[in-house]
């Protein structure tokens, strides 16, 4: 569903993203992991098409993201870390906006399901900036997942959330590979990338580090055998000297 | 701590300006500046040359230019309130509020940055007005500005001040601000009352023509109220009048008492401008926290909100969906409002008011509206900003949607440019009924009604392609075009008259090669008949103009694919 080949992307000097390739299949949640700086987020947002990579290919769902990217982009959703909302629009504007950007028919039906889905019915007719940042977040969300995307690109998704919307969200993301979505997030919290992925991929200063389910990762690093995510990921990107 | 205000002041200075240094490596940017300086030098060359002719009367200078002081201080006390004025960043927040800072040190922090603006600004009007190879030199006209803008920004600083106090805490308010509200209210007064009095004389006076139009206004002045309110603007504005180094000597010290005097005033709101800024601050990190800069015009919470312009069906072309989105905040935010209400307050005098000639509310109302449409014509690009201007913040979103680049630039700037268009007819059109009885009027009714039909045709074209200019500015230039609200305040008027004449002069490139087929079509079939000459002639015109959208709509479009959103968020 999402194929990236040889990505590479250069701010200036900088070489954020070294030539990535890796494929996030129908039905799987993959996990890209990595410490600051590594180059997630650009990895997200080159995905996304925000930023034009500087080298290689992004296909979504069979569309090639440079050539065609309106049907590329119509398959996906990128809900980003920080909620970027209209401070104009009200909450149940905000989805009627995106429904049509992205020609959701069944918008109508499929707003207040969304909004009660994620607790903000009552929120419906409320600008922004008088949600909490839990609810922006939220909103933000319900935004990405109103088209019902196809491939669902998720940076650090459960950032503001409350204990019950982190245990929705969990649910969210799981339900929405089974019912055939690709999905993609980016996390520190490595629990819930062990929780719900059923790959990772970990960057190291723009590159692959390993990738693959937990069996394939430590099959290739026998020293990894039996030891839980977060030793795993700190002996792959150099740091296993660190302290609890 | 002071030392750490001033290093902090000094090194945002710095990185900014290497920032702005670095960016001229980029080619576009380069030609840009290029392009600039030569323009300035331009007016600068044709400036020196063109001083021949006799300079302006110094009594008239000096006159003129209170007048100008007048209007700036009005717009402080009676203009929509700026909290932008008090605000802070919110990293100014986070770390000073809780910082051991006194309240006037605060104050003096932020007197330190507007000075970063007055004295860029300053630069700008010595350059624009100053450098004149007679009279005095430029550093002593420079010094003249800077008291004058240094002045104004203190004024503009404390009238808000005074009137958050007054909104905040109403009659406690008043009675902490007693002073100050006498002295304005005395001063409303008597403006108001001598501008009733004069007024028949004035319209005369209009009538007869400009040395008559004089006469009265000098006489307006003389009235003892207008002049005692006058005085200290004629004392600020009379350093700038001065033809040489002994008379500019002799009238600079009252200007920098009067500025000692609002230095006071300022320091001595204290109590009130942390509370006001703490207020105003965290109003400005909500809007940033939404991510938008468009200007403290949010709706107040709880209020019933406007209802969008159309409504909006789930499905068909999905751009439109952009537009929908611009023109339902413009609608909810107050200025919209403002303007609505003032349209239809003055529409309703015109109604009512006697319409025969002479019948003064109606000629009041059809004075401004006629005023208010010069200037929203002249500076409407810079203020209506619903647009990329505005929504580059959102940079990462709009290039997340399945929409074209020449879709999104297409519609944000139609967005623009029918708000612009809708204030710009609604003025025009309150000016007409104003005027409609009116027969002492050099122009005939039926002229008038052509020239209305004329703007109904003209206007929304020429609109898109300003507002087409001033986003492909932001698409091409988002490291030097301010993101929402444009540079506001009295200090700031020198960038906006820079970049208001360079739109201008932009809008008038791009009119050239119309206008240019419209002589060419008019001539070629003046034997035909001058009516059809002419309805051709515009017609070539305007199909021209529609192709030249058409391609800088696409060509924008593409820079908007390319634009990397990291540069639209500074």
């Amino acid at each position: 569903m999402i194929q990236v080949e040889s990505l590479s992307k250069l701010y200036g000097d900088l070489q954020a993203v070294q030539s990535l390739s890796f494929e996030v299949r129908s039905g799987e949640v993959v996990g890209l992991v990595g410490p600051n700086g590594a180059g997630k987020t650009t990895t997200l947002r080159s995905i996304a098409g925000i930023v034009r990579p500087t080298e290689g290919t992004i296909r979504v769902a069979g569309h090639d993201l440079a050539r065609d990217p309106v049907s590329a982009k119509r398959e996906l959703a990128f809900i980003p870390d920080e909620p970027q909302l209209f401070e104009y629009l009200t909450v149940e504007e905000h989805l009627r906006f995106v429904g049509r950007l992205y020609g959701v028919a069944q918008a109508p039906d499929r707003i207040p399901a969304l909004l009660a889905e994620l607790e903000l019915t009552e929120k419906g007719a409320v600008l922004p900036g008088e949600l909490s940042r839990g609810m922006r977040q939220k909103l933000a969300i319900a935004c990405g997942l109103l088209h019902e995307p196809r491939a669902l690109l998720l940076d650090e998704p459960l950032t503001g959330l409350d204990p019950v919307g982190i245990r929705k969200m969990r649910t969210t993301i799981v339900r929405r590979a089974q019912e055939g979505s690709a999905v993609l997030l980016s996390s520190h919290l490595l629990h819930l990338v062990e929780e719900v992925c059923t790959r990772v991929l970990v960057l190291v200063a723009g590159r692959m580090a390993a990738f693959g389910t937990m069996a394939d990762i430590v099959a290739g690093r026998p020293d990894l055998a039996g030891r839980p995510l977060e030793e795993v990921f700190l002996r792959l990107i150099g740091r296993d000297g660190v302290q609890a | 701590m002071t030392a750490a205000l001033v290093y902090l002041t000094r090194r945002t200075v710095v990185n900014r300006l290497r920032r702005q240094v670095a960016r001229v490596r980029s080619p576009r940017y380069a030609l840009a500046l290029l392009l600039g300086c030569g323009w300035v030098a331009a007016v600068l060359w044709e400036r020196a040359r063109n001083v021949s002719g006799p300079p302006p009367s110094p009594t008239w200078l000096e006159f003129g230019g209170a007048l100008g002081v007048l209007l700036l201080v009005a717009w402080a006390w009676l203009g929509s309130p700026d909290a932008r004025v008090l605000a802070f960043s919110p990293a100014e927040v986070t770390f000073l509020f809780p910082a051991p800072i006194t309240r006037r040190g605060l104050i003096h922090y932020k007197l330190l940055r507007t000075q970063l603006v007055v004295l860029v600004n300053v630069g700008i009007w010595t350059a624009l007005v100053g450098l004149q190879p007679a009279g005095i030199s430029p550093w002593l006209r420079a010094a003249s500005f800077w008291a004058l803008i240094t002045t104004l920004t203190l004024h503009r600083l404390g009238a808000a001040l005074v009137r958050t106090s007054l909104a905040e805490h109403g009659r406690f308010g008043l009675r902490h601000r007693v002073v100050s509200v006498v002295l304005v209210t005395a001063a409303l007064g008597a403006l108001g009352s001598g501008l009733w009095a004069a007024w028949p004389d004035l319209v005369a006076a209009a009538h007869a023509g400009g040395p008559a139009l004089r006469g009265a206004l000098a006489r307006m002045a003389a009235q003892p109220g207008i002049a005692a309110v006058l005085w200290p603007l004629r004392v600020l504005a009379r350093p700038l009048a001065a033809g040489s180094e002994a008379e500019w000597r002799a009238t600079i010290l009252p200007p920098i008492g009067l500025l000692a005097l609002h230095y006071l005033w300022v320091l001595r709101s204290d109590s009130a401008f942390e509370e006001a800024a703490a207020e105003a601050s965290l109003a400005r990190a909500r809007r940033q926290a939404a991510r938008s800069a468009h200007g403290p015009t949010l709706p107040r919470r709880g209020r019933a909100l406007s209802p969008p312009l159309f409504p909006l069906a789930p499905t068909g072309w999905p751009a439109i969906a952009l537009l929908w989105k611009n023109l339902a905040a413009v609608m909810r935010r107050r200025r919209a409002r403002n303007i609505a209400i003032g349209l239809v307050i003055g529409g309703g005098i015109v109604a009512i008011a006697p319409s025969r000639p002479g019948g003064t509310l109606a000629e009041i109302t059809g004075a401004l509206g006629l005023t208010w449409l010069g200037f929203v014509v002249l500076l409407g690009p810079q203020w209506v900003r619903n647009d990329l201007r505005g929504d580059l913040i959102y940079a990462d979103l709009l290039r997340s949607y399945p929409v074209r680049g020449w879709a999104v630039v297409a519609m944000e700037a139609t967005a623009s440019a029918i708000t612009l268009t809708l204030i710009e007819l609604g003025l025009a059109i309150l000016a007409y009924l104003a005027f409609l009885n009116d027969a002492t009027l050099e122009i005939s009714r039926l002229d008038r009604t052509l020239l209305l039909g004329a703007a109904l045709v003209v206007l929304p074209p020429l609109n898109f392609m300003m507002m087409l200019l001033q986003n492909g500015a932001a698409v091409l230039f988002p490291g030097w075009v301010r993101m929402g609200a444009p540079p506001a305040g009295i200090e700031a008027l020198g960038q906006q008259l820079l970049s208001t004449t360079a739109s201008w002069l932009l809008l008038g490139a791009a009119l050239a090669v119309p206008a240019g087929l419209a002589a060419v079509t008019f001539f070629g079939l003046e034997g035909a008949g001058e009516t059809w000459a002419a309805i051709c002639a515009a017609g070539a015109a305007l199909l021209m103009l529609a192709a030249e959208t058409f391609a800088l709509v696409r060509w924008l479009g593409g820079a908007f694919e390319r634009l990397e959103p990291g540069a639209a968020r500074g």
